[in-house]
C-alpha cells in the first residue's frame, strides 16, 4: 500500500513539471523585459519541480510549517473532502490539542512522554484536503477558482501545515508562489474548543505539569487565536521581509498581499536544503548557517522588538554560504519597549557591566523574581548565569548538546530554592523558545562561533563593529538601509 | 478468560471496591492501562488483508456507529444495562475474573466486538465460536433470585445483545452523530447477525427500533440492581484503570453515560438525576471524548487501523454513490 502511495506521489510530481513548462511558454509571450523575468521565474519553478519531485516522493518533506514535520506522508488517499470531514478530524479538541502540542514545544521538557506521543500522533492523523476542497477555500477567499486566480495551480499540496496545507502556484504575472490554504471551518472549531477553559486547564496540567497553567493557557489561547487569522501571519511575515530585504544571508519570502486573506497566505516560493540535509555539509557551512540563525533571532528581538516564536528546524531552508530562508511567521510575538527594556537591562548588567545587584533589580522589574525574595544575590546570579553562558565572555565556543540540556534542566529545576520566588511573566513565555529551542538547534549543528562577539554587534547598548565576515556584510547592509531611509525622508 | 470460581458462589457480595483480595504492584498494573489494552485489542481486530468484508462491511451503518465518537459511552452504557439482568450479572460475577483483571476483561470484550464488526467472516466466526465454547461452562444458580442460569441461554444472550444495540443508538443520539430513523432501523437489523453468531435464533432477535423497544419493555420486570451489579458497575464508573491524567477526563464521560440511561435504569442504580444535556454540555462532553479519542489514537497501530477502515469505507461509499 505504501509503495502504491509513493508511486502516486511520483506521478503527481511528474504532472507538476508539465504545469511549470506551460508557465514558461506563457511567460515568454510577455514584453521583453517582463518576459525575461517571467522566464527566469518559470525556470526557477521548473527547477524546483524537477528537483523537488524526487524529494517529495522520497521523503515527503514540506516547504512550510513545523507541524508537518510529523506527517511524513501526505495521505492523499484519505484526503478530507468536506468541511464535515475537517470537523470530524480536527474538531472536538483535536485541532486545539495539535496546536497546543506545537506550541507546548516551548515547554518541551515539561511534556510527559505520553503527552508528546499523543500530540505527535495526532498530527500524523490529519490527512490533507482533497484538491476540490482546497479549491473551494481558494474560491471563497479570492472570489475566483484557483485556475483563474492563478496562471497555474498545482492541485496537489506539497506540504502540510498545522491547520492547512501548502500548494504551489504561479501568479497571473508569473511569480512562483507557495499558497497556504486553511482548512475550512477549522477556525470556528478551534475557537469553540478554546472556550472550554476547564478542559484546557486539565490538559495543560497533563501535558506540562510543571508550568504556571493559567499564564501558559492565556498565552496559548491568544497565540492560537491569532494564528487562525492568516492575515496576521501575512502582516508579520511582510514586516520581517521588509526589515531584512537585501540582507546578505537572511531571506524571507515576500507576501503577495492581494492573494492573502484570512484563510490564504501567498508568498514567494522558496527553495533550499532542509535542516536534516545540513548534516552532510561541512562544519564551516553549518557554522555559517548557525550564525545567520543566531543573528536573525537576536536582531529581530533587539531591533524589531519581535520574536518569531517558532525556531523550528522545519521552518528553515538553507542555501549555503550562510544563506537561510525563514518560513512560517504564524507565531510572532511583538514586544513593547517596556516589555523589552528589563530584558536588555538584565543582559547589560550581567554580561557587560558586571553589576549583580542591578541585574537582580532588572529581574524584579521584569517580573521574573519576586521583589522580596529572601535569597542572596550571588545565588540568584549563579542560577541565572547559565542562560547567559554563551555571551558572558569573548572567545570561540561550540554549542553542545550538554549545554543545551543543562539549560533546559536548569530551566525546569523546580527544586531549586529560587523556584519558589521565580516566575515567567506571560509576555515572556514565548521567549522560552530561545532557551529551549534555539540552543538545542545550534547544538544540533555543533555550531562554533564567538557568540559574545556577535551579540555585541547586535546589543543596542554596545553596537560594536563587525567581528565576522558576515557581520561586515551585515554592516554594509545596515548602512544601506540607513541611506535608503534617509533618501526616502528626503523625498517630499 | 472465565475460569470458574466456585468460591464466589458462597462469598458475601457487595464489596464496594474492586479487587480487594489481591493487592500490590501487579494488581495496580492490571488496573491501569485500559487505553493501551483496548487499543491493542482494537488494532489487532481490524484486519490488514481481510478475506472478505465480514458480516457488516464498509457500507454498513454498523461500521459507522461502531466508529462514532460516542462509542465509549455506548460501551459503558451497555455494560450498565446488561448488568441489571440478575442472571446475566450472576454469570459474569461467578465465572469471570473481572475482579482480578477488570481492565483485561473490558479490553477482551471490546476486542471481541471489534473483531465481529470489522473482521472477515472467518475471524468473526472463530471468535464467536470461542465465546460459545466458554459459555457452555458458564452455568450456575443466581444467589439473589435463586434461579439457575446458563450463559448459552438464548434469552440471556439476546438481552446482552439488545442492551448493546440500544446503547449504541442512545449514545450516538445524545453525544454522537445521530442516525436517521431509517439508519437506526438498518443498524438494529444489521446487528441481528452478531446475536446469531452467539447462538440466538434469528426469529427472536428484534430487527427494528420499534421491535427492540418492545423487547426491552418486555424484559423490564425481570431487571433489578443486585449487589454484584452495584459493585461491578460502581467499580466501572468510579475507578476503572486509567492513568491519573486521563482519569481527570473521566468525570465528564461518567456523567455522560449516566445521562444516556433511561430513568428506570438510573433509578435502579440510585444515581441522582443528571442535569439536562444542553447544547453546551453536549459540546463539552464531545470535547472530552475527543481528548480521550486522541489518547486512544496515539496507541500503536490504532491510527493505521483507522486508516485501513477509512479507506475501505471511502471506496465503498464512492461505489455506492
Amino acid at each position: 500500500m505504501k509503495s502504491q502511495a509513493r508511486k502516486l506521489v511520483i506521478a503527481v510530481a511528474a504532472g507538476c513539471a508539465s504545469i511549470a513548462a506551460v508557465a514558461l511558454v506563457r511567460g515568454k509571450a510577455g514584453g521583453r523585459r517582463a518576459g525575461k523575468l517571467r522566464v527566469e521565474r518559470g525556470l526557477t519553478a521548473l527547477r524546483l519541480v524537477a528537483r523537488g519531485g524526487a524529494r517529495y516522493a522520497s521523503n515527503a518533506p514540506r516547504l512550510f510549517a513545523s507541524a508537518g514535520e510529523h506527517r511524513q506522508q501526505l495521505r492523499n488517499d484519505l484526503a478530507l473532502q468536506t468541511a464535515e470531514d475537517v470537523a470530524a478530524t480536527l474538531g472536538t479538541m483535536k485541532g486545539v490539542l495539535m496546536k497546543l502540542g506545537q506550541m507546548a514545544s516551548y515547554v518541551d521538557n515539561g511534556l510527559t512522554p505520553a503527552a508528546r506521543r499523543t500530540l505527535s500522533r495526532l498530527q500524523d492523523s490529519v490527512p490533507p484536503m482533497s484538491p476540490e476542497l482546497a479549491a473551494r477555500v481558494v474560491t471563497e477567499e479570492l472570489g475566483l477558482p484557483p485556475e483563474q486566480a492563478f496562471a497555474t495551480w498545482d492541485p496537489v499540496p506539497i506540504a502540510a501545515a498545522s491547520i492547512g496545507q501548502v500548494h504551489r502556484a504561479i501568479t497571473l504575472d508569473g511569480r512562483a508562489v507557495a499558497v497556504k490554504v486553511q482548512y475550512p471551518g477549522i477556525a470556528e472549531t478551534i475557537e469553540a474548543d478554546l472556550g472550554n477553559v476547564g478542559l484546557l486547564r486539565r490538559m495543560l496540567k497533563i501535558t506540562a505539569p510543571s508550568q504556571d497553567v493559567d499564564a501558559l493557557l492565556a498565552e496559548l489561547r491568544e497565540r492560537i487565536t491569532e494564528e487562525l487569522d492568516y492575515r496576521a501571519e501575512a502582516r508579520n511575515q511582510q514586516l520581517f521581509a521588509g526589515y531584512y530585504r537585501g540582507h546578505p544571508t537572511i531571506h524571507i519570502p515576500e507576501i503577495i498581499e492581494e492573494l492573502s486573506t484570512r484563510r490564504l497566505v501567498t508568498s514567494d516560493l522558496a527553495d533550499g536544503a532542509r535542516f536534516a540535509e545540513l548534516a552532510g555539509w561541512s562544519q564551516a557551512e553549518r557554522d555559517l548557517a548557525a550564525e545567520t540563525i543566531y543573528r536573525f533571532v537576536f536582531r529581530s528581538l533587539y531591533e524589531m522588538h519581535a520574536f518569531n516564536g517558532d525556531p523550528h528546524p522545519g521552518n528553515y531552508l538553507f542555501g549555503g554560504g550562510g544563506r537561510v530562508t525563514f518560513l512560517d511567521f504564524g507565531l510572532v510575538k511583538h514586544f513593547t519597549d517596556d516589555e523589552l527594556r528589563p530584558l536588555v537591562e538584565m543582559v547589560k548588567h550581567l554580561c557587560v557591566e558586571n553589576d549583580p545587584e542591578a541585574f537582580r533589580r532588572a529581574m524584579v522589574d521584569a517580573g521574573f523574581l519576586m521583589p522580596d525574595t529572601p535569597l542572596p544575590t550571588d545565588m540568584i546570579v549563579e542560577h541565572m548565569a547559565l542562560f547567559y553562558d554563551t555571551v558572558r565572555e569573548r572567545g570561540s565556543r561550540t554549542m553542545t548538546g550538554e549545554y543545551a540540556s543543562a539549560v533546559s534542566r536548569r530551566f525546569f529545576d523546580f527544586r531549586s530554592p529560587l523556584a519558589a520566588y521565580a516566575a515567567i511573566p506571560r509576555s515572556y513565555v514565548i521567549l522560552q523558545r530561545i532557551n529551549l529551542g534555539l540552543f538545542a538547534l545550534l547544538a544540533e549543528l555543533s555550531a562554533t562561533a564567538d557568540w559574545r562577539c556577535i551579540a555585541e554587534e547586535i546589543w543596542p547598548f554596545v553596537q560594536a563593529p563587525p567581528c565576522t565576515p558576515m557581520g561586515a556584510a551585515e554592516a554594509t547592509w545596515l548602512a544601506g538601509r540607513r541611506d535608503l531611509a534617509q533618501a526616502r525622508r528626503a523625498v517630499p | 478468560m472465565t475460569e470458574p470460581k466456585g468460591r464466589d458462589m458462597t462469598e458475601p457480595k457487595g464489596r464496594l471496591k474492586g479487587a480487594p483480595e489481591a493487592s500490590g504492584e501487579t494488581e495496580r498494573e492490571k488496573n491501569t492501562a485500559l487505553v493501551e489494552r483496548s487499543a491493542a485489542a482494537y488494532a489487532s481486530a481490524v484486519p490488514d488483508q481481510p478475506q472478505d468484508d465480514g458480516f457488516f462491511g464498509p457500507a454498513s451503518v454498523t461500521w459507522r456507529v461502531t466508529g462514532d465518537l460516542s462509542a465509549p459511552i455506548a460501551g459503558l452504557r451497555s455494560l450498565l444495562i446488561q448488568a441489571l439482568h440478575p442472571l446475566a450479572m450472576a454469570g459474569v460475577d461467578q465465572h469471570s475474573d473481572w475482579r482480578l483483571d477488570p481492565v483485561g476483561r473490558l479490553a477482551a470484550t471490546s476486542g471481541y466486538e471489534a473483531t465481529v464488526t470489522y473482521g472477515d467472516r472467518a475471524s468473526a466466526t472463530r471468535v464467536a465460536e470461542r465465546v460459545r465454547t466458554i459459555h457452555t461452562r458458564v452455568r450456575g444458580v443466581d444467589t439473589v433470585t435463586g434461579q439457575p442460569y446458563a450463559a448459552g441461554d438464548p434469552a440471556l444472550l439476546l438481552w446482552v445483545h439488545a442492551a448493546l444495540v440500544d446503547s449504541a443508538l442512545a449514545a450516538s443520539a445524545l453525544f454522537g452523530t445521530p442516525l436517521t430513523d431509517a439508519d437506526a432501523d438498518a443498524y438494529v437489523r444489521e446487528m441481528t447477525i452478531a446475536a446469531e453468531l452467539l447462538g440466538v435464533p434469528h426469529e427472536i432477535i428484534p430487527a427494528s427500533v420499534a421491535g427492540l423497544g418492545r423487547y426491552l419493555a418486555g424484559v423490564r420486570p425481570e431487571l433489578r440492581c443486585t449487589p454484584a451489579a452495584a459493585e461491578s458497575m460502581g467499580y466501572l464508573l468510579d475507578q476503572i484503570g486509567l492513568e491519573e491524567d486521563i482519569a481527570e477526563l473521566w468525570q465528564d464521560i461518567r456523567d455522560a453515560v449516566i445521562a444516556t440511561l433511561p430513568d428506570w435504569a438510573r433509578e435502579m442504580y440510585g444515581y441522582p438525576a443528571p442535569a439536562p444535556v444542553t447544547a453546551e454540555r453536549r459540546t463539552e462532553i464531545r470535547q472530552a471524548l475527543g481528548v480521550l479519542d486522541a489518547v486512544f489514537l496515539a496507541e500503536p497501530g490504532v491510527l493505521e487501523a483507522r486508516q485501513r477502515l477509512a479507506l475501505r469505507m471511502r471506496s465503498a461509499g464512492s461505489k455506492a454513490g
